[in-house]
């Protein structure tokens, strides 16, 4: 015989309190997401976009004085523009690495108004700007899932070419047609994944990722959720963690595929350009190689040495992680990585000027972008709340709060706790996120749970920046086969006041 | 996970191709009289005609009234954990159960059965933010079967695992409401809704976690490796009386891994599993993992 109702008195006490909310005007979210009031309304409502300065940008505290100056002569290389001359092409997707790591710095993911539309067709360029590509839309990269004739693709099909422009004559090579790729429902989309902090994951080993997975595993299993599969290197077996699917084993792989992928610059990581137009070579390969003498002769002699991926991957590993919104969120009350204020303003300043040997600086054009539509920082009592709801229901089980790194050879960072809310494993998200794209292990369905701090600044959600709404990209979560359909069902059963807090203390990371 | 004896490294080196691991628990565990099909499998259950039926595990839940299926859960993963079914009201949702299983050969470091298996859960659940867990694991008995039940609740949600051990698996029903009554009254209807198939059908073969080792191999073929490289691979057997392979279970993979393993185990032979000194089939676990080699 089962047991009958077996929950203490202090339960039933809760459970009354729960239906008297029931009862009174606060309602519940029946599943399909929609508009409504704020926390004393009908339904919750994203906060928006947390205003005041970027919570971002700056360097880790406690870097020494090599590192730092490392990390500002990094950081004028991955601000740089590049022209053809300097490797950009024959096909690209933008023309500078903070063009569309912007918001709400530099690093950060698609900035307000959207770079590419103006990159089609700068110095004399003829692109057309596809449909999908929008001013106040985010900054893309196309994928086609198929070739033509049925086999997986998968690859970044770049948005733009460099004909027309006055540093490319004789190149002639055309767009893809993305008009015919959106008829046959064969593009699928990806937005920048911010780069701060990436130095603490970076630092995390192998090991930690997975205790840190075992701790939620449990609670995983309850909700439909299979915790701890990771993506791989085919090369060593070891956990990959960057991307949108956990496809790049490291920061330096990341940033040497992301510059010939994005920018159409070879590098020692990636020699070969993609496109083999022999009219559209005009540099001998690579075009970004480690330097035999220091032309800046700067304060960090190692980055006037390093090549252009070396310098990017310094500038991801030193940068700091995303501050939490002050004395709103445990997360924030716990977090020790975080730079300071100082730091992050003198970084990201609205109008600062970033002089660089290779190019001329973008950061005054894609800074200050969340200021359009900023928000206040909802109170520290619902955010708090917000946490405990976050855990609780279970979204906690893939962002992971906490991760631990080893032994670092940046200061200040080994056996930190810190918290990026992933647990940097695949997940299968659904019919309803799917993309189709296999990428090492992971494949059409999975994907990387994307780290979650840094979220109160950003513009755009999920892999395709499909929603600004993050009440639509919680709901986008929950589809057929996917491991959130059951925290979703868990959101939707809260009060309308505990989603609120959710979402406030979503916009306080 | 620990990984096989040191004889499957042998033919590692031997094979001298891509190369495979395979690893075991050291453990058997073994559940005999469960009356369920030799050859379902565990996703394969579904709803029809207001009960969830599972041939695998020779289970049938009768759906509360007025229920239906949920969305599909997601496919068996790499760890060989299932969602097997979710159940929602059809009016208001205000209540979920979800039906889920865990592969007992691919849990890593292993447990003892379904009652520790409700231990380590109440005990992960403990530091949860906000969770309230009942102190008692309730040891409840639906038919034959013993399971076993970790009442929870946070956030005006309340929550109940109940759980069992089924062919080497923990199946269990986690049951979701936003009051105690209805939980209590879902799970207190368990041991009038869910069935078994009844003694006298076809026996599901016993489970043995660590018969295809080294010792029991008479003839092996390795898989060839194709896909991603060193991503575990969960694979069910059952051997035949005979010590031939009957049936393959490749539980995730890519289609062309699972051609692939297919292909090679259907072409094993084992020594004949024994049950009292007479041959029995018997149904075991192998983890595959492809190496890439430089």
């Amino acid at each position: 015989m089962l047991g009958a109702a077996a929950w203490s008195g202090s339960v039933v006490t809760e459970a009354q309190a729960q239906m008297r909310n029931q009862n009174g005007a606060d309602h519940h979210r029946g599943g399909g997401g929609g508009g409504g009031g704020g926390g004393g309304g009908a339904q919750a409502t994203d906060p928006g976009v947390r205003g005041g300065p970027p919570g971002a940008g700056g360097p880790l505290p406690g870097l020494s004085a090599p590192e730092l100056a490392f990390f500002k002569a990094a950081t004028d290389v991955f601000t740089e523009v590049e022209a053809v001359p300097n490797g950009l092409g024959p096909r690209f997707n933008l023309d500078s690495c903070a063009g569309c790591h912007a918001g709400p710095a530099v690093g950060g993911s698609s900035p307000a108004t959207n770079p590419e539309v103006a990159d089609a067709t700068a110095n004399g360029a003829t692109n057309t700007v596809p449909s999908f590509i929008t001013t106040n839309g985010p900054t893309r990269e196309a994928r086609f899932v198929r070739n033509p004739d049925g086999t997986p693709d998968g690859g970044v099909h770049d948005l733009f070419v460099i004909t027309g422009r006055a540093d490319a004559q004789g190149c002639n090579i055309q767009q893809p047609n993305f008009a015919a790729a959106l008829a046959a429902n064969n593009v699928i989309f990806r937005i920048p994944t911010p780069v701060f902090g990436l130095g603490l994951v970076e630092a995390v080993p192998d090991s930690g990722l997975q205790a840190a997975a075992g701790t939620v595993a449990q609670q995983a299993g309850s909700l439909g959720i299979a915790s701890g599969v990771f993506n791989t290197s085919g090369n060593d077996g070891t956990i990959t963690r960057f991307g949108w699917k956990a496809q790049n084993k490291s920061l330096l792989i990341f940033a040497g595929e992301a510059y010939n992928v994005e920018e159409g610059v070879t590098n020692d990581a990636f020699p070969n350009e993609r496109e083999t137009n022999p009219n559209c070579q005009f540099n001998p390969l690579p075009e970004s190689t480690s330097n035999f003498t220091d032309a800046t002769n700067g304060a960090s002699p190692v980055a006037g040495f390093s090549q252009d991926i070396v310098n990017f991957a310094a500038f991801m590993r030193f940068l700091a992680p995303p501050t939490p919104a002050s004395g709103t969120s445990p997360a924030a009350q716990s977090t020790s990585m975080t730079s300071t204020a100082a730091n992050s303003a003198s970084m990201t300043g609205g109008t600062v000027q970033v002089a660089s040997a290779g190019g001329t600086s973008v950061l005054s054009a894609v800074s200050g972008t969340s200021s359009n539509s900023a928000a206040p920082a909802a109170s520290g009592a619902s955010t708090s709340r917000g946490a405990q709801v976050f855990s609780n229901i279970g979204c906690a089980a893939c962002h992971v709060q906490n991760q631990t790194t080893g032994k670092a050879v940046i200061t200040g960072i080994s056996n930190e706790t810190f918290q990026p809310f992933s647990d940097f494993a695949l997940h299968q998200m659904g019919t309803g996120l799917a993309d189709g794209v296999s990428q090492g292990a992971a494949n059409g369905t999975q994907f990387r749970s994307a780290p979650l701090w840094g979220v109160g600044q950003r513009l755009f959600f999920l892999h395709d920046g499909r929603t600004s709404d993050l009440v639509q990209a919680i709901e986008q979560h929950s589809s057929n086969g996917s491991e959130a359909n059951g925290v979703i069902r868990n959101f939707n059963m809260l009060s309308v006041s505990d989603q609120q807090a959710v979402l406030n203390f979503l916009r306080s990371l | 996970m620990r990984r096989a004896p040191a004889v499957c490294a042998g033919i590692l080196m031997a094979g001298g191709i891509m190369g495979w691991f395979a690893w075991r628990h050291d453990a058997a565990i073994l559940l005999r009289g469960i009356m369920a099909s030799a050859d379902g499998r565990p996703e394969n259950g579904k709803v029809a005609e207001g009960r969830y039926k599972n041939d695998y595990f020779g289970l049938s839940y009768r759906l509360p009234p007025e229920w239906t299926v949920g969305e599909a859960g997601p496919d068996p993963s790499q760890s060989a954990y299932y969602v097997l079914s979710t159940l929602v009201p059809e009016g208001e949702p205000n209540a979920t159960i979800m039906i889920a299983a865990q592969d007992m050969f691919f849990v890593g470091e292993g447990h003892a059965g379904a009652a520790d298996q409700a231990r380590d859960f109440q005990r992960a659940l403990s530091t949860v933010a906000g969770m309230t867990i009942d102190p008692d694991v309730a040891e409840i008995k639906v038919g034959d079967h013993a399971f076993y039940r970790v009442n929870y609740h946070g956030v005006g949600l309340y929550r109940s695992m109940v759980a069992a051990e089924i062919r080497c698996h923990i199946v269990s029903f986690n049951v979701t409401a936003r009051d105690s009554a209805l939980v209590a009254s879902l799970v207190h209807a368990f041991d009038r809704d869910i069935s078994f198939a009844p003694t006298g059908g076809a026996s599901a073969p016993p489970c043995a976690e660590d018969y295809a080792d080294s010792d029991n191999v008479l003839h092996r073929v390795l898989p060839v490796p194709v896909g991603p490289r060193f991503v575990p691979i969960p694979v069910r057997i059952i051997v035949g009386p005979d010590g031939s392979v009957t049936n393959v279970h490749v539980i995730h993979a890519t289609d062309d891994q699972r051609r692939s393993i297919e292909t090679a185990l259907y072409q094993w032979k084992l020594k004949p599993y024994r049950v009292g000194g007479r041959a029995s089939p018997v149904e075991t676990g192998l983890l595959f993992k492809f190496r890439g080699d430089s």
